[in-house]
């Protein structure tokens, strides 16, 4: 196993030697990388833990075992009411990322026959990372205020006489601004997933007379399914860890969990943060989980 | 067909989609040329100007809005990005070049490396900072936040470059050793001209990443602020045309790295190439 070369080239013969070498050498090359996280990710992550069970005095924390701290999260509405906010913006913001993103990527993966144009669209999708991420949100503040963008457009064309003053900070304002940040992660694995389907394979269905929704039902959208579940990972991942959006569109009246961490460390009541870490990380384990569950990812892509 | 109709709707649907993702920006943009200092952070635009823009950079008379604190925090940035792209890609390139050969417990390594870019911010940030607390360092930009830098951006680099190493054709590393070349200067003459490439995709992901990173910081760096966080202090409080004018400022920044990095790429493409014909000749 650890001599096994990677190519069964002829000339593997004369390059035996520098081989097994190179074997011993892969933990050497390994090493730093490997401590590293082990340090900084590993340690801390399982820290976070261990702090969830310590003793809270006003600004100091003491390695004395207790699960009071769990017990403060689970008996206080503020908190609960955190977590249901972090689940419900959740999976309002997979959902409309979802419907948002997926005819977008089937315009790119399987409509667009021209590679080069595919590959355009997807650069154009991803432009808008290239600038900040506060920005990003930012830019949703003259759009969606009072005299905001949307609204001057709106009464415009007489949709509406009164501004929308629901459009900023509210729940709506975050879960608009957390699609438009995070729906390109929905929309690439999708795209990608789409454009591996044969054409043949809807071709035969098309000539044996099946219509585009059934072609959608059977074959689309099943064949489209690991790219689904991918980029919902993602934005899962990203939404459930999210704290900025949510304070700078909300003007603070949404809070997510992630919120709560950043005012607990404010005050330095660190036992308290570290609970509602932990809680976030098993949420988090159990969503990725659960979609892993749906499909083999091993196996599909 | 069907499909004549769906086709249109879709195309019309992508237009509408990229309006909703470059809206805001537009809308940033243009309100960026908002009169001052009286002109608010909306609609209408009562004057066309470059006020703001002159703002930013100190330029103005003074005023009741005061300038945006950026510029330490621009220089800490940009030192923290530079460490954070040499040591990363450092560490990607070795990592890649380890993964060439399986050995044991290749899978968990691998699961390891890329958990640094899944884990969110939140986590790893609170987990260090509790870390420090405990041991007692002091919570530094260029001490914990780098750290948790090079663990957010160095499976990026990793992925890279195992990507790069896939397609490379390791017949030319061989003929180097089995000609008596020691396996370091073969890394050196051979395998990494060839893989310069995606060494630079690497240290541009490393380095903008890193520029921009905003969760983890918050979190890890102590008193000293990085430019987003500077940035985003200026959020709580009533915000003004100048933090738009400085986004545009800020995305051409990154634009020009773009550019920057095409133009390395395509003269380090144009010099294999050229290697290639000369070999051929």
């Amino acid at each position: 196993m650890t001599t096994a070369s990677q190519s069964p080239d002829s000339i593997n013969k004369f390059a035996v030697t520098p081989h097994v070498k190179s074997s011993k050498a892969s933990y050497w090359l390994i090493a730093p990388g490997v401590i590293w996280m082990t340090l900084f990710l590993i340690v801390p992550l399982g820290m976070m833990v261990y702090v969830s069970f310590w003793t809270q005095t006003t600004f100091k924390i003491e390695p004395v075992l207790t699960t009071k701290s769990w017990e403060a999260f689970f008996s206080s509405d503020t908190y609960l009411s955190a977590l249901w906010t972090t689940i419900r913006i959740w999976l309002l913001v997979l959902l409309s990322t979802f419907v948002v993103g997926y005819p977008t990527a089937l315009f790119v993966g399987l409509f667009i026959k021209n590679k080069t144009l595919s590959t355009a669209l997807l650069v154009l999708c991803v432009i808008p990372f290239w600038t900040s991420f506060l920005i990003r949100v930012l830019a949703w503040r003259p759009m969606l205020g009072k005299e905001g963008a949307i609204n001057i457009i709106l009464q415009a064309f007489h949709i509406t006489r009164e501004p929308i003053e629901a459009l900023l900070f509210t729940e709506l304002s975050v879960i608009i601004g957390m699609t438009q940040i995070y729906c390109v992660f929905m929309v690439g694995p999708i795209a990608f997933m789409l454009g591996r389907i044969d054409p043949n394979v809807i071709e035969a269905a098309r000539d044996l007379g099946a219509s585009f929704s059934r072609i959608f039902r059977t074959i689309i959208l099943p064949l489209s399914m690991p790219g689904v579940v991918v980029g919902a990972i993602f934005v899962s991942v990203m939404v459930l860890g999210e704290f900025a959006t949510a304070a700078a569109l909300s003007g603070r009246k949404v809070n997510m969990l992630g919120n709560i961490i950043v005012t607990q460390v404010g005050s330095l009541k660190w036992a308290f943060a570290a609970v509602v870490g932990v809680i976030l990380t098993i949420l988090m384990g159990l969503v990725v989980a659960g979609f892993l569950r749906i499909v083999d990812l091993k196996r599909e892509l | 067909m069907q499909t004549t109709v769906i086709k249109p709707v879709l195309s019309v649907y992508t237009g509408l989609f990229l309006l909703f993702l470059y809206g805001p920006f537009v809308v940033l943009g243009i309100l960026s040329f908002q009169t001052g200092p009286n002109g608010g952070p909306q609609f209408p635009i009562i004057e066309w100007s470059t006020y703001w823009y002159q703002h930013v950079f100190g330029l103005t008379p003074p005023s009741r809005i005061a300038p945006l604190p950026i510029y330490e925090g621009l220089a800490r940035s940009l030192t923290l990005a530079f460490m954070t792209m040499i040591v990363s890609t450092v560490l990607g390139v070795m990592s890649a070049q380890a993964f060439r050969t399986k050995f044991k417990g290749s899978d968990a390594v691998f699961y390891l490396i890329v958990l640094g870019m899944m884990v969110p911010g939140v986590l790893v940030g609170l987990g260090l900072a509790l870390v420090a607390n405990i041991v007692g360092i002091d919570r530094t930009w260029w001490g914990t936040a780098f750290v948790l830098h090079v663990v957010y951006t160095f499976p990026f680099a990793f992925l890279v470059m195992l990507a790069i190493f896939n397609r490379f054709d390791s017949s030319v590393e061989e003929a180097a050793w089995s000609l008596g070349v020691s396996p370091i200067k073969t890394f050196r003459k051979v395998t990494f001209p060839l893989i310069f490439p995606g060494v630079l995709s690497a240290m541009l992901f490393a380095f903008t990443l890193s520029y921009d990173e905003f969760s983890r910081t918050l979190f890890a760096s102590g008193r000293d602020l990085t430019l987003p966080l500077a940035i985003y202090g200026t959020f709580s409080i009533e915000i003004h045309p100048n933090i738009f004018a400085f986004g545009v400022l800020t995305t051409l920044f990154s634009f020009s790295l773009l550019a920057v990095y095409a133009v390395l790429m395509t003269a380090s493409l144009r010099r294999a190439k050229r290697v290639a014909i000369q070999e051929d000749a």
